[in-house]
């Protein structure tokens, strides 16, 4: 049987402090491969641009997307999740 | 199945503030299909007590498992090394598994994380209904298999109270009267008649009420006899 404990060790989460001058929020956006991962695509082929602290993860669908990952994200220093699908 | 709901995360935080090592331990049977105190609520519940720990100052690792019954010995053996290494386990099984847990916890502490509320049955997704009081006296067969002990607001046995209007129970129009679903499932049946018989007062000492209960199966419980063979040899 196996005992569900497989688990990383708790990543250290950043202490509560002020917000410094010039601070970028660390968002982290959860796309659908098929809607919104690909508008995203073609807003590069158009040469939009949007800020370097943006970071897209490509989920096959967001109906992938659970509470953990939300939860995790935020433990490992993303200051907002931006869901897209 | 047992039906419970999550405590408040803030009522959770208060019992376990004070420990450096919790483990939150899931319990994957009932109370995972109630989507209260499954392996992944587990796994929520730590994340977010390691964010709450965070941002309270407080230095605490907390760590998260689950297994498949938390009323049954066989089921801890994979978990007990992480549940001695912890300072306090925060189990989300219903209140059988926390009992059953610090029993074996020795010294160490096991909490409720989840409040246990009734055995039921799932209506549809999301919604969770109380369909038996464990009376330990079933009258079911007699009540065409609509129980008044569980779903009557007052448990009434005879029929229904001056309470019920359109099927409905006094205490809110959300509740259905035990007892007109009994009367028209009793007529769809055909067994109306049945509610005629005169019935013994229930036997209420089977509940609750009569005090803490135990099952015991002689027949698997009972040591073997000894085989007839090494019996007459030991007594030669």
């Amino acid at each position: 049987m196996k005992p569900q404990s497989e688990q990383r060790e708790a990543p250290s989460i950043e202490k509560p402090h002020g917000i410094p001058d010039g601070w970028e929020p660390n968002i982290l956006a959860f796309a659908c491969h098929y809607c919104a991962f690909a508008a995203a695509d073609l807003a590069g082929v158009m040469r939009l641009s949007y800020p370097a602290s943006v970071k897209v993860l490509r989920l096959p669908c967001t109906g992938k997307l659970d509470y953990i990952h939300i939860l995790h994200a935020f433990e490992r220093g993303a200051d907002g999740v931006f869901v897209a699908g | 199945m047992i039906v419970g709901t999550q405590k408040p995360l803030e009522e959770i935080w208060d019992m376990i503030k004070g420990f450096r090592k919790v483990l939150v331990l899931g319990c994957n049977t009932c109370v995972a299909i109630c989507h209260a105190g499954g392996g992944k609520e587990a796994e929520i519940l730590a994340s977010l007590l390691r964010m709450k720990a965070s941002l309270s100052g407080v230095e605490t690792t907390v760590r998260h498992a689950a297994i498949e019954r938390q009323c049954e010995s066989e089921f801890f053996e994979p978990v007990m090394d992480e549940v001695r290494a912890s300072d306090v386990v925060l189990s989300l099984a219903c209140g059988v598994g926390v009992n059953f847990l610090a029993d074996k916890a020795g010294d160490i502490p096991a909490f409720p994380g989840i409040d246990t509320a009734f055995f039921g049955a799932v209506e549809k997704a999301g919604i969770f209904k109380e369909l038996c009081a464990g009376c330990g006296g079933c009258i079911l067969h007699l009540t065409g298999g609509i129980c008044p002990v569980a779903r009557c607001s007052k448990s009434i046995m005879n029929g229904p109270c001056g309470g019920t209007s359109d099927g409905k129970c006094e205490i809110s129009r959300d509740v259905d009267c035990a007892w007109y679903l009994i009367v028209e499932r009793m007529k769809k049946l055909g067994t109306l008649e049945k509610l005629f018989e005169i019935q013994p007062p229930k036997d209420w000492s089977t509940g609750l009420y009569g005090g803490p209960r135990k099952v015991v199966l002689e027949h698997i419980t009972a040591p073997e006899p000894p085989e007839k063979g090494k019996e007459s040899q030991g007594g030669m």
